[in-house]
């Protein structure tokens, strides 16, 4: 179905024509075609309590991305064959079984007991996050991953070409005719998202909160897809809202260890455009907990290094003199 | 063909030591002490993680960046060394000042290569130059080895005109008019820059062994001038120089290898627990290379025959000379070749990437 195209193609401006002085440089470089008018920032916000774990938003976002498929493979690993992020997987869903081996059940008290049994610790508290008294805390968390279009975007900071932007959205997206594959941004993200395809167009790729179909308007394919509306999009001040709604409503629950990942945390000084709502520590996930924002050591590297230069430097100087 | 055998003692003792190089007790001794981390696995088990799948993504570099450290490093160091002994040196300094110029451009020559060959997309090098940004070090290091580049290529063929090379007409005549170390100066501060920002670039990552400590800058700083004051006293060596000129370098290369190894211990303290994938015995990590041929052959062992050579004033020791440069020159290439090796390691390690992201 074709749908109508909400953005105006931008009018390519006619030469010449008066110019201000600080354009007048990419006259003879760069774009002959103004920067989309901005948008208000888009992003995820990915529920964790909600995700049922039917990987619908994996093959969504590979059927409209076109990314082909892995080589299928038993990980053992539960549920998830996908095994992380790569350049042909950017959303993925993680399985976490956290359940314990059996222990023996209590021994049974007899009911008109149950009162005295319970304060003295026979019988073991409710566990949080456990709807009925079913006395274990044994639970299943699914997790769909994906880029966090993070705010200060390490590989967005790293691109030595250009090749990485942020959109008028506000996401971060790899221009694919730029890219050069140098690799940088690879080593570069905290979270392990962007990769080179080495297998294909050997450059680096990565979620682009489909920007091809937020242009005409519509919402990402795994959003769109979304049984559970774990996976939901829109404007991220406003996502972020409702991402604290909806732990305050989990907390009064009784879900006390539901919690917030890149909404007020300021994760690489600026926190995530792209977010989520934990049921367990970050690390659980694989998410680290406070990542060092890199480009932050560049100037602490750059002073160390300047220091041992001078030291040396004096030092030839002093030996070549005499 | 009968085996030749040493005397039984000498061969039990290069047995020991043989063994003891690769000892993994000695070597995780080693590792304990300098990173200062105690490895506890048992407690290490119970952190969470994802079913140990890597937080990163493993570097895409392999043997071309680790050549390219190394080229790039000896390069730089030549020129500067080059530089100040035309700036600040007497007549004897004439051959290290002229090897010090051919030898910078030499070792330059591979570096785009390698640098090309590593991209996934070769063809889109020029790419590179697009944009000029501050906070990408990868960025001010491609603009700092094409402004090396030139100096490195001038300097070289200024020198190859003094020598007498393009004979005798008015282009070598002009070149020879030309004010030589005024020329060469701006390309010092390039030179220093393209020795050491390969480490800046490294510390600017998310992997733990190369970030964690911020020091890499200055660790590929003092092993550029360590390498380069071997590969230029390697060449006065085996072309002849006069003595003075070598005691110069004779000296620079102990302060270097000094303050090298005084960085390399800060950086492993500095590292800690994500230290290991460089200096323990496990798998993936670089232990045995690193203590052996890094610490041991390429630092300790010249440094202690060199502070022997300083204070023998005798004249004849070219052959102890030659071996020191041949022993820093391989240890530096083992340098960057076990900090790009381990940083792979590090990559893959979870736990370790987890925690180096507590705060």
């Amino acid at each position: 179905m074709a749908v109508e195209s909400t953005n105006q193609p931008t009018a390519i401006p006619r030469y010449p024509q008066w110019q201000p002085a600080h354009t007048v440089v990419s006259t003879f470089v760069g774009s002959k075609v103004s920067p989309p008018a901005p948008q208000p920032a888009m992003g995820f916000f990915t529920d964790t309590s909600l995700c049922i774990g039917c990987k619908a938003c994996e093959v969504a976002c590979k059927q409209w991305n076109q990314l082909r498929a892995k080589d299928p493979a038993w990980t053992g690993t539960s549920y998830d064959n996908t095994e992380s992020l790569s350049a042909i997987a950017w959303r993925h869903v993680q399985f976490i079984e956290q359940i314990s081996p059996t222990p023996l059940p209590p021994p049974l008290p007899l009911f008109d007991r149950v009162a005295a049994a319970k304060s003295d610790g026979l019988i073991p508290e409710t566990p949080p996050g456990t709807a009925l008294p079913f006395f274990n805390s044994e639970r299943w968390l699914m997790r769909s991953d994906v880029c966090k279009h993070c705010a200060n975007a390490p590989c967005h900071e790293a691109c030595p070409t250009g090749a990485i932007i942020r959109t008028e959205y506000d996401t971060v997206y790899v221009q694919q005719d730029i890219c050069n594959g140098c690799g940088y941004c690879v080593v570069a993200c905290p979270f392990g998202v962007i990769a080179r395809d080495d297998y294909g167009t050997l450059t680096a790729r990565k979620c682009t909160l489909c920007y091809d179909r937020m242009k005409d308007g519509m919402e990402p394919a795994c959003a769109k897809v979304c049984p559970t509306d774990s996976i939901q999009y829109g404007e991220v001040e406003q996502l972020k809202a409702r991402a604290r709604e909806r732990l305050g409503f989990l907390h009064a629950q009784g879900v006390k260890e539901a919690q917030l990942y890149g909404v007020d945390d300021n994760i690489l000084d600026g926190g995530l455009n792209s977010f989520f709502l934990l049921l367990d520590e970050p690390e659980v996930y694989n998410l680290p907990a406070d990542p060092p924002r890199p480009v932050n050591n560049v100037a602490p590297a750059s002073f160390w290094t300047i220091v041992t230069a001078a030291i040396l430097g004096l030092f030839t100087i002093l030996f070549f003199r005499e | 063909m009968q085996e030749t055998r040493l005397p039984a003692p000498v061969e039990a003792s290069l047995a020991a030591i043989r063994n003891s190089l690769t000892s993994p007790e000695l070597i995780e001794q080693l590792a304990t002490l300098a990173t200062g981390y105690t490895p506890e696995p048992e407690r290490e088990l119970e952190e969470p993680t994802y079913y140990d799948y890597p937080v990163l993504k493993e570097p895409t570099w392999h043997w071309e960046i680790i050549w390219y450290f190394f080229f790039g490093g000896l390069a730089a160091g030549c020129y500067v060394i080059a530089t100040v002994a035309s700036l600040f040196g007497s007549k004897e300094d004439r051959a290290t000042v002229r090897a010090g110029y051919y030898l910078s451009l030499l070792a330059l020559l591979p570096c785009p290569p390698l640098l090309i060959k590593d991209l996934g997309r070769p063809e889109r090098f020029l790419h590179m130059l697009r944009v000029f940004k501050v906070k990408s070090p990868m960025s001010m290091g491609t603009w700092g080895l094409v402004t090396f580049s030139l100096f490195s290529g001038v300097m070289a063929v200024l020198q190859a005109a003094h020598d007498g090379l393009f004979g005798d007409w008015w282009g070598p005549r002009f070149l020879k008019a030309l004010p030589r170390n005024l020329i060469a100066l701006p390309g010092t501060f390039a030179g220093l820059f393209l020795g050491s920002y390969t480490g800046v670039l490294l510390a600017a990552t998310s992997v733990p062994l190369w970030s964690r400590s911020k020091l890499l800058g200055a660790l590929f700083a003092t092993s550029a001038t360590s390498t380069s004051t071997a590969l230029i006293s390697l060449a006065l060596r085996i072309f002849g120089a006069p003595a003075s000129a070598l005691h110069k370098l004779e000296r620079l290369e102990w302060v270097a290898l000094l303050l090298e190894m005084t960085w390399l211990f800060r950086f492993l303290r500095g590292s800690n627990r994500a230290g290991r994938a460089l200096a323990g015995s496990g798998p993936g990590e670089q232990g045995p290379a690193f203590w052996n041929l890094v610490v041991g052959g390429g630092m300790l062992l010249p440094w202690l025959l060199s502070t022997l050579s300083l204070f023998q004033r005798t004249k004849t020791r070219n052959g102890r000379g030659l071996l020191v440069s041949l022993f820093v020159l391989t240890g530096g290439y083992f340098l960057r070749r076990t900090i790009v090796k381990a940083g792979h390691t590090s990559s893959r390690n979870a736990r370790v990437t987890l925690w180096n992201a507590k705060r």
